[in-house]
């Protein structure tokens, strides 16, 4: 069973993951395995659902960032939803929120896929 | 028993302090004003004249030339008879050999809870890199407020915290120094800035100062060059009432006004304190911003290069043995146009295309790009010549790629160096969009990918790969201390420092660093030992001479090659590096080498590799690299 809750919107062209509450080193090689798992799949249209995370460090960025190059170089991309304020702190941080398209809620996220 | 470090495999190959010379002894601490007065050469006189009368007009050049030349007479009477001598006999040509293997780093890089960083610094040094590495760029030792050291404080004392004055003379001994010259800009916690904001009338002109926020017009400031995203003007409190100051880097870095001739000869009275003090080459930090000019993009205006090339006259007559090296980054054509005609302005330039080039060319495994921006670079002149870096303390600039690698790939590569852990630095463009200025990662890291499942052995084989390149090139090679040890990306740092270059700047224990070179198993010790070891062979090689020819090889888009072949023309090496993760077979022949012979013999691998018919029949694994010599009696042919 997925330590992450996750589902598939738009006919399972969108993936949708749910971030745990803490995204840090005790699950952050889980989970960029997962998103490596999606993109390695050719499901390269993900959204990063962050409403539940309350805390992430370093390692929680870089599974974040693990492959974003790989989904846009097919066309795809990793998009965040409803960051929390510590969260947003360290994506302007890490400047990390000029390369992430970022959205108020899930729903907009997915949204911003169907407009392409 | 250190084995693999730097000196055990460089002590064996060549004992550099044969030919040392002990410059810890060129200076007196106090100027000898007994023995007859230095007299500046009419020709000198003439040089400086011309650039002062260019930045000031005639009348007021003739008024600062008798400072400029009380100066140098200063100077002089600081020079030991060790000193005056050695000087008759040095040649400007022989200024940088391939010995020249310059180590970037912070004093306090390496520390240690029993010493000060900069004693620690030098018995590491002493210990583990004297017969590797000659000469030492300890980035600014000085006190300041921000950024790392290059907010200055006080231009003239050493930060207490690193260390002395002492401390750096006893690092001349074994080693040339490069000294930062930050002369664009101070603190706004320094001394010399707090006397403008207290109305001292010495320090009225010494700042680009502005009585409003909004006194440089849209249109003007929409044409000034920016490297940052920060506002250009910071506003003060000061004695006469509310000012906006034009600070090019950030809030607290303010920028000197070039426009007061009174402030140009503060910074040459620096410049020469720093060579009695030990410098061997000044690094112009940020030297594009020298001069602004409201209406212009204030980036590269001819009065820096002349400030420059008054720098350079004036070393040139009374300290010949100093080298200015120019660190812009900017796109390649405006860089290079720091070395003037390459006998009067910058000896170096930091090559700032080539870290993103062969960055570029290992993400992609393909040489294309570089190979074709590389056959452009030729032999500056016999006094001037490139440092060819891939890292340093900041990132990895990409001003320098504009105009070679599309948009769209400089994009790519900035994703996929986030995939690999790294951040990206922003400037503002002219229209207010953003773009990116530098890649914040280290270059092992850049290289390799921790979850990439591939072999510890393998990566070094990579990283090593891409560090034989620049190596090989004409010039001077320039390494960043952490990539001498392979360290990979600090992000905890980033965060708690708040600031995307603390990824590559993280402090190393010394005892935890002499441990892993000692322990054959860590990544830390194969780096080292391989990195070692192509050193050790590179600075035996006069065909590295920085003046020796280079030509590019255009073989295959999986590998990057070039010939290097001695200033006599009698020893040549072919050096070719695989950049992609794929095997490669390729015949080369005499027709392409422009060198007929029966045999190529590898310095790195110690083996024999023999023609058929003159052609050299290869098969290359994944990040191989060859570095293949022969001798001639004749120069390469183009066929």
């Amino acid at each position: 069973m997925d330590k992450f809750s996750i589902r598939e919107e738009m006919g399972g062209e969108v993936v949708v993951i749910e971030a745990p509450a803490r995204l840090d080193a005790s699950v952050a090689s889980d989970f960029r395995a997962k998103m490596g798992e999606f993109v390695d799949k050719g499901k390269n249209k993900i959204v990063v659902n962050l409403a539940k995370t309350e805390f992430m460090d370093s390692s929680g960025l870089g599974a974040l960032v693990s492959r974003i190059a790989t989904s846009r170089a097919n066309k795809g991309d990793i998009r965040l939803a409803s960051p929390t304020a510590h969260t947003l702190k360290l994506l302007e941080i890490t400047h990390l929120n000029k390369i992430f398209k970022i959205f108020d809620d899930v729903n907009s996220a997915i949204e911003s896929f169907k407009q392409e | 028993m250190r084995e693999g470090t730097f000196n055990d495999i460089v002590k064996n190959n060549i004992p550099r302090s044969d030919k040392f010379v002990d410059m810890s002894r060129f200076h007196y601490l106090e100027p000898d004003f007994d023995r007859p007065i230095y007299k500046v050469p009419s020709e000198y006189k003439e040089k400086i004249m011309e650039k002062l009368s260019f930045l000031y007009g005639l009348n007021e050049a003739k008024n600062w030339y008798n400072e400029v030349e009380r100066l140098m007479k200063v100077y002089h009477a600081y020079k030991t008879p060790q000193m005056i001598l050695w000087e008759k006999e040095f040649d400007p040509a022989q200024r940088f050999t391939e010995e020249d293997v310059i180590l970037i780093t912070y004093g306090d890089l390496i520390q240690s809870k029993k010493t000060l960083p900069l004693e620690t610094l030098a018995k590491f040094c002493r210990k583990y890199l004297r017969n590797a590495i000659n000469t030492l760029h300890i980035l600014p030792f000085f006190p300041y407020s921000s950024d790392r050291g290059f907010a200055i404080t006080d231009f003239e004392e050493v930060d207490p915290r690193l260390g002395r004055w002492e401390n750096i003379e006893d690092l001349k001994s074994d080693f040339k120094l490069m000294f930062d010259g930050v002369f664009n800009h101070v603190s706004s916690k320094s001394r010399w800035f707090q006397e403008f904001r207290n109305g001292n009338p010495d320090y009225k002109n010494f700042f680009s100062v502005f009585s409003t926020k909004d006194a440089i017009s849209e249109d003007h400031l929409r044409l000034i060059v920016r490297p940052r995203t920060s506002d250009l003007l910071t506003e003060f409190s000061t004695l006469n009432g509310r000012r906006w100051v034009w600070t090019t880097f950030s809030p607290d870095q303010v920028d000197l006004n070039y426009k007061n001739p009174k402030v140009l000869m503060r910074v040459i009275d620096i410049m020469l304190t720093y060579v009695r003090r030990g410098a061997d080459i000044i690094r112009l930090d940020a030297v594009t911003y020298l001069w602004t000019e409201l209406g212009t993009e204030c980036v590269h205006l001819k009065q820096t290069h002349m400030i420059i090339k008054l720098f350079r006259n004036i070393l040139d007559a009374v300290a010949p043995h100093v080298a200015l090296i120019t660190e812009t980054n900017v796109p390649h054509e405006e860089n290079i146009s720091y070395f003037g005609n390459g006998n009067d302005e910058a000896q170096m330039v930091y090559n700032f295309a080539l870290p993103p080039l062969v960055l570029h060319a290992f993400q992609t495994g393909n040489s294309t790009t570089l190979t074709k921006w590389a056959a452009t670079l030729k032999k500056v002149s016999d006094t001037a010549t490139y440092f060819n870096f891939l890292d340093s303390h900041d990132g990895i600039g990409l001003n320098a790629v504009r105009g070679i690698l599309s948009k769209e790939e400089i994009e790519m590569m900035c994703l996929r160096a986030i995939e690999h852990g790294g951040f990206i630095s922003y400037k503002t463009e002219g229209d207010g969009t953003i773009s990116p200025y530098e890649i914040n990662i280290t270059w092992y890291s850049a290289m390799n990918r921790e979850d990439a499942g591939e072999s510890d052995d393998f990566q070094v084989k990579r990283f090593l790969a891409s560090r034989s390149i620049a190596l090989a090139m004409l010039g001077v090679p320039g390494i960043y201390l952490h990539s001498l040890f392979g360290s990979k990306n600090d992000a905890e740092a980033v965060l708690e420092e708040k600031q995307t270059r603390s990824i590559n700047r993280m402090v190393i224990d010394e005892e935890n660093l002499i441990s892993a070179l000692e322990n054959p198993d860590t990544t830390t010790h194969k780096v080292a030992k391989g990195f070692g070891e192509m050193i050790a062979k590179r600075i035996k090689e006069k065909a590295f001479h920085p003046h020796a020819d280079q030509k590019i090889l255009n073989i295959s888009d999986k590998l990057f090659a070039l010939i290097r072949s001695s200033v006599d023309k009698d020893e040549h090496i072919l050096c070719i590096t695989n950049v992609a993760n794929k095997e490669e077979t390729i015949d080369i022949t005499p027709e392409v080498t422009g060198i007929k012979t029966n045999s190529w013999y590898d310095i790195l691998s110690g083996k024999t590799i023999f023609t058929n018919a003159g052609t050299l029949s290869l098969h290359l694994q994944p990040y191989d690299v060859l570095w293949l010599k022969v001798k001639t009696n004749y120069p390469i042919v183009s066929y």
